[in-house]
C-alpha cells in the first residue's frame, strides 16, 4: 500500500513529498474520450482512473469528472453536455438552478445517492475502483462543499446577494446543501473510499474573511465532523484563491489536507499549519501548461518544493490540469519531486 | 449637492429602495437624468470599485450594489433617451465557448455600467459564430472576453480568428479577462488588452476609447 499521503497527513516524516495533481476533465484524455462521455459512463470512468493510475502514478486517485454538478444535477439542475469531441467541461448552465427562493427550501428534494442523476454512477466507479485498488492507493471521491452547492442550486450570482439581502434564508439553503453533501459523502465511505470536499465558491476572492466564518464555516465544520464520526479520519477541503487570508477558519473547519493555492502566501501556511500539525497542499501554477515546455515545469515544481522547508505535512499538486495537459508535464513534477529528495538527503 | 451626495452613498450602501427614491425626488426636484447618473450612480459605483479593489467590498456587497443602481437605471433610462444623452461607448461581453462561468463577466458588466458605458451581454458559452453575428448586429466599440478555465482560455483565440475572418477586427477592440489568463496570453492572441480585475477592466477600456472622466 502507498502509505505516503497517510504519512504527509499525519505530519510523519515520510520517504518523499507526496504528488496529488487534480486531474478532473483531463481523466477523459487517457482513454480517448471527451469529458462528457466519461462522466455519464460508469466503465469508461473507471477505465480512466486505471489508465491515470498507470501513467500518472500520483499518491492518490480521485473519483469524478465535474466536481460540483453531481449534486447538483440530482436535485434537479440540469448540466450542459456536449456531442461529438467537443472537449469542453460539462457544467451547470445559466438557467439550471432549480431554487427559487420564495418557496424556500420546502421545495427542493433530498437526492438519493443510490438513486438520483449520476450519484449511482459515480459510487459504482468507487466501488469498483476501491476493488482494484484500494490496496495499493488512497481512493476518493469528490464532492461539493455546502457554498458552492448552494449558488449552484440558486445560481451563483443570486446566491451571492441572497446572502445580502435574506441571510436567513440562505442559511437555510446552505443547511439543505450540508444534508446532502454529508449523505453523499456517507455513501462513498461505506464503500470504504474517502471523499474530498470542493468549496470554490467560498474562495476569499469572492467572500469576505467575516461572511467565510458567518455563513460557511458551520454547515463545513458539520460535514467534516460528520464524516469524522463516520470514521474518516482526514477530510481535505480545497478552496481556492488567496486563502491565506482565512487561514484560521479554514483550520477551523476540521479539515486536514487543506488548499495553498498560487495565490495563497505559503510561508504563512506553512507556519500556521506546522503548529496545527496540518497538511496542506501548495499547487505550482500550472494555468500556462498548454504553452510552457517540461523542463519550466520542472523548475515550477523545484521552487515549491524548496517552499515546504522539509514539513512532513507538505503535498505538491496542481490547479485542475486542463483536458490534453502532456504527460511529460507530470511527469516532470515527479523528476522534480526526486531531485528534492536527492538535495534534501545530501544536506 | 447633498441630495446627490446621498444617492452616492446610498448605492456604495447598496439600498435599493432609498436609490430608486432618491432618484425619482431628484428628478421630480429637476436635476437632469445626466447629473443623477454622473454624480449619483457612477459616483458610487466609482467608490465600490475602489473598495472592491483594496479588499474593503467583496462579490456579495457589490451584487447588493449593482441592485441598487439598476432600480435607479431602470427610472433613469426613459429620460436619458429622451434627452438624446450619449453614454462613452457599447461594450459587448461574454463569455467564451464551453465557459459556463459567469461571475467574472458580470462584475466586468456592472462596473461597466457603474462607469455609464452601454452593455450587451452574450452570457455564457458563447460560440466564435454567434460573437461574430452580434459584433456585426450591435456594433460594439470593444468585447469583451471571458474565459475561467484552462481548457476553455484557448477559444479566446478561436474567436478573435473567428473575427479575424469575418473581417470585423478593425471595427471592434478585443480585451480579455479571467483567472487562467495574463497580458502574455493577451498579446499571444492578438487581444488589445488584458484586465486582471473587473475595476481594471474599466480603466482599460476608458483607455482604449480614450474616455477621460
Amino acid at each position: 500500500m502507498n502509505n505516503r499521503l497517510e504519512h504527509a497527513l499525519n505530519c510523519e516524516v515520510q520517504d518523499q513529498v507526496p504528488f496529488l495533481p487534480a486531474i478532473y476533465e483531463h481523466k477523459a484524455w487517457f482513454v480517448g474520450a471527451t469529458p462528457s462521455q466519461v462522466a455519464r459512463n460508469a466503465d469508461l470512468l473507471t477505465s480512466a482512473l486505471l489508465a491515470e493510475y498507470e501513467r500518472v502514478q500520483s499518491d492518490a486517485l480521485i473519483v469524478g469528472i465535474d466536481v460540483y454538478n453531481v449534486e447538483a444535477e440530482a436535485i434537479g439542475c440540469s448540466v450542459n453536455y456536449y456531442d461529438g469531441n467537443d472537449n469542453s467541461v460539462p457544467a451547470i448552465g445559466s438557467k439550471g438552478a432549480v431554487f427559487q427562493g420564495t418557496e424556500g427550501v420546502a421545495s427542493l428534494r433530498m437526492p438519493d445517492p443510490q438513486k438520483d442523476g449520476r450519484m449511482p454512477l459515480n459510487l459504482e466507479v468507487a466501488r469498483s475502483i476501491v476493488k482494484l485498488l484500494g490496496k495499493e492507493i488512497p481512493i476518493r471521491a469528490a464532492i461539493s462543499g455546502p457554498f458552492s452547492l448552494a449558488a449552484h442550486l440558486a445560481g451563483p450570482g443570486p446566491f451571492f446577494l441572497l446572502t445580502m439581502t435574506q441571510p436567513d434564508l440562505a442559511k437555510e439553503l446552505l443547511k439543505f446543501a450540508a444534508e446532502v453533501i454529508k449523505q453523499y459523502g456517507k455513501a462513498f465511505i461505506e464503500l470504504g473510499c474517502g471523499v474530498i470536499v470542493f468549496d470554490s465558491h467560498a474562495s476569499p476572492d469572492l467572500l469576505s474573511p467575516q461572511m467565510y466564518r458567518e455563513l460557511v464555516l458551520p454547515p463545513t465544520q458539520e460535514i467534516i465532523r460528520y464524516f469524522h464520526g463516520l470514521g474518516l479520519q482526514h477530510v481535505p477541503l480545497i478552496i481556492g484563491g488567496n486563502t491565506t487570508k482565512v487561514l484560521d477558519a479554514y483550520l477551523e473547519t476540521g479539515a486536514n489536507n487543506i488548499l495553498c493555492d498560487t495565490k495563497a502566501d505559503a510561508k504563512e501556511f506553512l507556519e500556521t499549519c506546522s503548529k496545527a500539525r496540518r497538511a496542506f497542499r501548495r499547487n505550482v501554477d500550472s494555468s500556462d501548461f498548454h504553452e510552457v515546455n517540461s523542463d519550466e515545469v520542472y523548475h515550477r515544481a523545484l521552487n515549491s518544493l524548496e517552499e515546504s522547508g522539509g514539513y512532513p505535512g507538505f503535498i505538491l499538486g496542481t490547479a485542475v490540469l486542463p483536458y490534453g495537459t502532456p504527460l511529460s508535464h507530470l511527469t516532470a513534477m515527479r523528476e522534480a519531486i526526486q531531485e528534492y529528495k536527492k538535495r534534501a538527503s545530501s544536506v | 449637492m447633498k441630495e446627490l451626495q446621498d444617492l452616492a452613498q446610498s448605492v456604495e450602501q447598496g439600498q435599493v429602495q432609498k436609490v430608486s427614491g432618491l432618484t425619482q425626488q431628484l428628478l421630480d426636484s429637476g436635476v437632469s437624468p445626466q447629473t443623477i447618473l454622473n454624480d449619483g450612480l457612477i459616483a458610487g459605483m466609482t467608490v465600490v470599485g475602489e473598495k472592491m479593489r483594496s479588499g474593503e467590498m467583496y462579490l456579495p456587497e457589490v451584487l447588493q450594489s449593482a441592485s441598487a443602481m439598476h432600480g435607479s437605471l431602470k427610472i433613469l433610462k426613459p429620460h436619458l433617451v429622451r434627452e438624446g444623452a450619449q453614454s462613452p461607448g457599447k461594450i459587448m461581453v461574454g463569455t467564451v465557448k464551453g465557459d459556463m462561468h459567469d461571475i467574472g463577466k458580470n462584475l466586468v458588466s456592472i462596473m461597466l455600467q457603474g462607469a455609464g458605458f452601454d452593455i450587451v451581454d452574450l452570457g455564457l458559452n458563447v460560440s466564435p459564430q454567434k460573437f461574430v453575428e452580434a459584433i456585426t448586429a450591435h456594433q460594439p466599440a470593444i468585447l469583451g472576453l471571458s474565459a475561467m478555465l484552462t481548457t476553455t482560455m484557448l477559444n479566446m483565440k478561436t474567436t478573435i480568428e473567428a473575427i479575424n475572418a469575418a473581417g470585423l477586427r478593425s471595427t471592434v477592440k478585443v480585451i480579455i479577462g479571467g483567472a487562467p489568463v495574463s497580458q502574455k496570453f493577451a498579446d499571444e492572441i492578438g487581444a488589445d488588452g488584458y484586465a486582471r480585475d473587473a475595476v481594471l477592466a474599466v480603466d482599460k477600456v476608458k483607455q482604449l476609447l480614450g474616455v477621460t472622466t
